[in-house]
């Protein structure tokens, strides 16, 4: 049991929704409470696109005897099958409280639709459990799907790739796809599947063909990929293509396993980095001055946190004094890669406890989740939120990998690092009223406060402090700050 | 008026997004949401502003990200040893890090029961130790169809509780000090000494459950006028209850109090069954009948006329207009009954759950060719929707997107509950909202695009 302000990661049904929600023709039987309802809301405000989201509650719920309302899965999922013709396949997920209620899944077959006079597939995901969170069942569902559509067929005939990526529950995850799939297209290399995001069903059985998989996100397509590996014997690239350099890599690792003209793959990259990626010359123009010695704290998913992390350390020169991770069950991984740029990672679940390392450390830039925004805000810390999950949408989609993603990350550090080092340090402690000691009688008070709101405590009774131009934190001010 | 069970799963968001706005009304009121992990994920998840709902204060914070700050999650492991307490002993922690708390509602999440603790049990124990009042709220319910407002419906039914059986001064509500409230404040369990009194022969004192403060002042002030004694609105202040027992009316002005009033009824306060005070007509009724039920006796007709002729330019605007609520708030019946009294056509009145018994004089006023449809199936509203191309849908928040990407007119059904829908003034407050929206529909559809 813990006590929480906020958390990164969803359940796994949420995980197993995003998958479905990505992919044309899967329908989600969502079988939860009817409390528990929400994606239809969510959905309308994430996509926009205005099309109804494609999952069907299954309301655990003391039913009318003898009658058609919903609340039998077997029933629930055979109407799917009559009123929904366009779903080709039928994904079952069920919420935190319904495997809770340890209600058995009956035996389920499907009847035939009505426009094809075929059943649908169903696709179970005997995993689920409690234990198992968003991105750990996005990961698995994502391969219970492509197990159950793959099929072996001939490569095609020119080099193509599979890019395995985000789900539509990322911001900016069609702006990702976009890009690779555009530097791709310069070293001759075309886009076999985009999955799980704008695939559709009749696409899954199509992945075979493509000469390899090009991983954007390891958590979300990490067991689709150990999947083709071992069935289809396709290679794969993980190296996540952030920055100039991790967009570079992931293009010569394409080359090697397309056996591509060498000539050709420099020739493109020499032409985007003339052309479109402005982050070796934002590097270049910037005087050392502006890095040495600013440190750079980072914390987020495995993908973009690793990745910012050594476009950060190297390609732009900043200290990364951390890096750390929610995902718990990536955590080998993560260290693994984050030791490469930093000398201290972590993985943590309670974005207090993030918060509360924020403020140990007080870095010069702050790269996070939107958990991190406040205590960011509450300390003025120049703050980029980059990492998932972030719950601004914008309707201009922009890339964060690739050359042009790393155009948009040049602008974001130009923004967040402008002012020199001195100036913000000044700044975070306002110079006119610097940080406000505290007595002993309000330090008191404080060890009262239990230790996971200490740290919000502290921040508001300071910023209260300055703003009533208090040179100390009383008891009076601390009580005031916390009403 | 037909009724239509059509028995399907309706789009209501979990009453769980309603926390935000529940905090901002309770202000010295501490939440603790105990479920797992999936439970703060869809709080959190659902505290953006969601496509069509108003900008209110309760998203304002954070920037509008994030929870509110006295939202505080006690997530459970499924696979941890449970023991009797052990959540007890959270919720205190919790608690210990808010000041000016004068009140602990306990959100049990589903999953609470489940895992195999008892809330009550738990929030009795947290009361014990905190020496605060402290309530569970079990905004679930007994797993049946959900209406979006179920949360402030256990959350009033809390305050009811919570209210003293006996004034000890005047018939004006108790007030008391801050800080301590143990012993003050009547505890389910302890024997609370009823004391009837009657005073001035057989006028009652009237307390209002629901409502906004703004419409809550409105209301009272128009009983008042009539002479009605109006003993308050538990909810403003938690120190400052009024009394509710034997000699009380309980008049609730929201359709959706359910169990509410029916905690009132158990401490013998009598309920009032009038129309509810929505719309020109119901607000009339609900003074008339509230004032004869508490002794007084008062005659609104020439106050309706009054009000009804006052509206008249802006009934123009909605006259003839075809209204759709795709249902999902419970305030669909009598909003429905006031615009069509007010002129316009109801195509279809959706609610996820009817209350026949609470709604009887609601249904009973209500217009002879509109239909009530119980449960509808969201998809199937949709494909009705389409095919009655009304002017204007009253949409609940996962159809909003959908509707107006099929080209019509939406207002979110979560609209009309911050907006202040009761007495007269609300009657013109939700004629204006309509008279708005077709504005701008208007002015955005000459466009040349």
């Amino acid at each position: 049991m813990k006590i929480l302000r906020g958390v990164y990661e969803g359940p796994g049904s949420h995980g197993i929704l995003g998958i479905a929600a990505s992919t044309s023709g899967v329908h989600t039987v969502l079988r939860a409470y009817p409390g528990e309802w929400y994606l239809p809301a969510l959905y309308g405000a994430w996509t926009r696109t205005g099309e109804p989201a494609p999952v069907t509650l299954s309301p655990v719920r003391n039913r009318p005897g003898g009658t058609w309302a919903p609340g039998d899965l077997a029933q629930d999922l055979s109407g799917v099958v009559r009123r929904r013709p366009e779903a080709e396949t039928l994904i079952c997920a069920r919420s935190e409280a319904a495997l809770l209620s340890g209600e058995g899944t009956p035996i389920l077959a499907l009847p035939e639709n009505p426009k094809t006079g075929l059943s649908p597939k169903l696709v179970t995901c005997e995993w689920e459990s409690p234990s198992i969170r968003e991105a750990e069942a996005a990961d698995l569902g994502l391969a219970e799907l492509v197990k159950a559509h793959a099929q072996q067929g001939p490569k095609s005939l020119s080099p193509t790739v599979n890019l395995l990526g985000p789900t539509a529950f990322g911001p900016n995850a069609t702006a990702e796809y976009d890009e690779i799939e555009r530097i791709l297209r310069l070293v001759g290399v075309s886009v076999n599947v985009r999955a799980p995001l704008g695939a559709t069903v009749e696409d899954l059985s199509q992945l075979p063909r493509a000469w390899a998989n090009v991983v954007l996100c390891r958590e979300a397509a990490e067991s689709t990929s150990l999947y083709l590996q071992d069935v289809f014997g396709m290679p794969r690239v993980t190296t996540p293509p952030i920055g100039s350099v991790g967009t570079g890599a992931v293009l010569r690792a394409v080359e090697q396993l397309c056996s591509l003209d060498p000539k050709l793959v420099r020739r493109a990259v020499w032409a985007e980095l003339a052309r479109t990626t402005k982050l070796p010359w934002y590097a270049r123009l910037a005087v050392p001055e502006t890095f040495r010695g600013r440190r750079v704290a980072l914390f987020g998913d495995l993908t973009y946190t690793t990745g910012l992390g050594y476009t950060l350390a190297r390609e732009v020169g900043l200290e990364v004094a951390w890096a750390g991770t929610y995902l718990a069950h990536l955590e080998k991984d993560f260290l693994f890669h984050a030791h490469t740029f930093t000398d201290e990672a972590f993985v943590e679940d309670d974005p207090e406890a993030v918060a509360a390392r924020v403020e140990e450390t007080a870095p010069d830039l702050l790269v996070g989740t939107h958990l991190e925004r406040e205590v960011a805000e509450a300390l003025d810390l120049p703050f980029l939120p980059l990492c998932p999950p972030i719950f601004e949408r914008s309707f201009a989609e922009r890339p964060i990998m690739g050359y042009a993603g790393s155009t948009v990350l040049a602008d974001a550090l130009e923004g967040a690092l402008r002012e020199p080092r001195i100036r913000v340090r000044a700044k975070s402690s306002r110079s006119t009223s610097p940080t406000p000691e505290w007595t002993e009688e309000a330090l008191e008070e404080l060890e009262e406060i239990p230790a996971f709101l200490r740290g919000r405590a502290r921040r508001l009774a300071e910023e209260h402090a300055r703003t009533l131009a208090s040179p100390e934190v009383t008891p009076e001010i601390l009580e005031e700050s916390r009403s | 008026m037909t009724i239509l069970n059509e028995s399907g799963a309706p789009d209501v968001v979990s009453p769980l997004h309603g926390l935000p706005n529940l905090a901002e009304r309770l202000p010295e009121t501490l939440l603790v949401v105990a479920g797992t992990h999936a439970d703060a994920h869809l709080v959190q998840s659902l505290s953006v502003r969601l496509p069509g709902t108003p900008l209110n204060s309760s998203t304002q914070h954070c920037g509008g990200f994030g929870v509110h700050p006295r939202v505080v999650f006690v997530v459970l492991e499924p696979d941890e040893e449970q023991s009797g307490g052990a959540l007890a002993s959270r919720v205190v922690e919790a608690a210990a890090g808010y000041r000016r708390t004068e009140l602990v509602l306990l959100v049990a999440c589903r999953s609470v029961t489940l895992l195999g603790f008892d809330a009550e049990f738990e929030a009795e124990l947290v009361g014990r130790r905190l020496g605060l009042p402290v309530r569970a709220l079990n905004p679930a319910g007994d797993g049946s169809d959900v209406l979006y407002t179920d949360l402030e419906d256990s959350a009033t039914r809390a305050l009811v509780e919570l209210c003293p059986r006996s004034a000890t001064g005047s018939g004006e509500g108790q007030t008391l000090p801050k800080g301590s409230l143990l012993g003050k404040l009547p505890f389910r369990g302890r024997n609370g000494r009823r004391m009837a009194k009657e005073r001035s022969g057989a006028r009652h004192p009237v307390v209002l459950l629901g409502a906004l403060p703004g419409p809550q002042e409105e209301l009272g002030a128009e009983l008042t006028r009539v002479g009605v004694e109006v003993a308050g609105v538990p909810g403003k202040e938690v120190g400052r209850l009024p009394t509710i027992n034997e000699g009380t009316i309980v008049a609730a002005v929201d359709p959706y109090l359910v169990t509410a009033c029916r905690a009132a009824e158990q401490r013998g306060a009598m309920v009032s069954k009038s129309l509810l005070p929505i719309g020109v007509d119901g607000t009339a009724r609900f003074i008339q009948d509230v004032s004869t039920l508490a002794g007084y006796g008062a005659s609104e007709a020439g106050r309706a006329r009054q009000v009804w002729e006052s509206l008249e330019p802006l009934r123009s605007r909605i006259r003839g207009k075809r209204i759709f609520f795709t249902g999902d708030t419970g305030l669909e019946v009598p909003l429905a009954r006031f615009l069509a009294d007010a002129g316009a056509v109801v195509l279809e009145v959706g609610t996820p759950r009817l209350d026949r018994h609470s709604l009887a004089a609601e249904l009973s006023a209500l217009g002879e060719d509109v239909d009530v449809v119980e449960a509808p199936e969201w998809r199937a509203q949709l494909d009705r929707v389409d095919s009655a191309r009304p002017d204007v849908v009253v949409a609940s928040p996962g159809l909003y997107v959908p509707l107006v990407a099929r080209g019509h007119l939406c207002r979110s059904s979560l609209d009309f509950l911050s907006l202040g829908v009761h007495g007269y003034e609300g009657a013109r407050r939700i004629l204006e909202l309509f008279a708005r929206t077709f504005e701008r529909a208007e002015k955005l559809d000459t466009l040349n695009l």
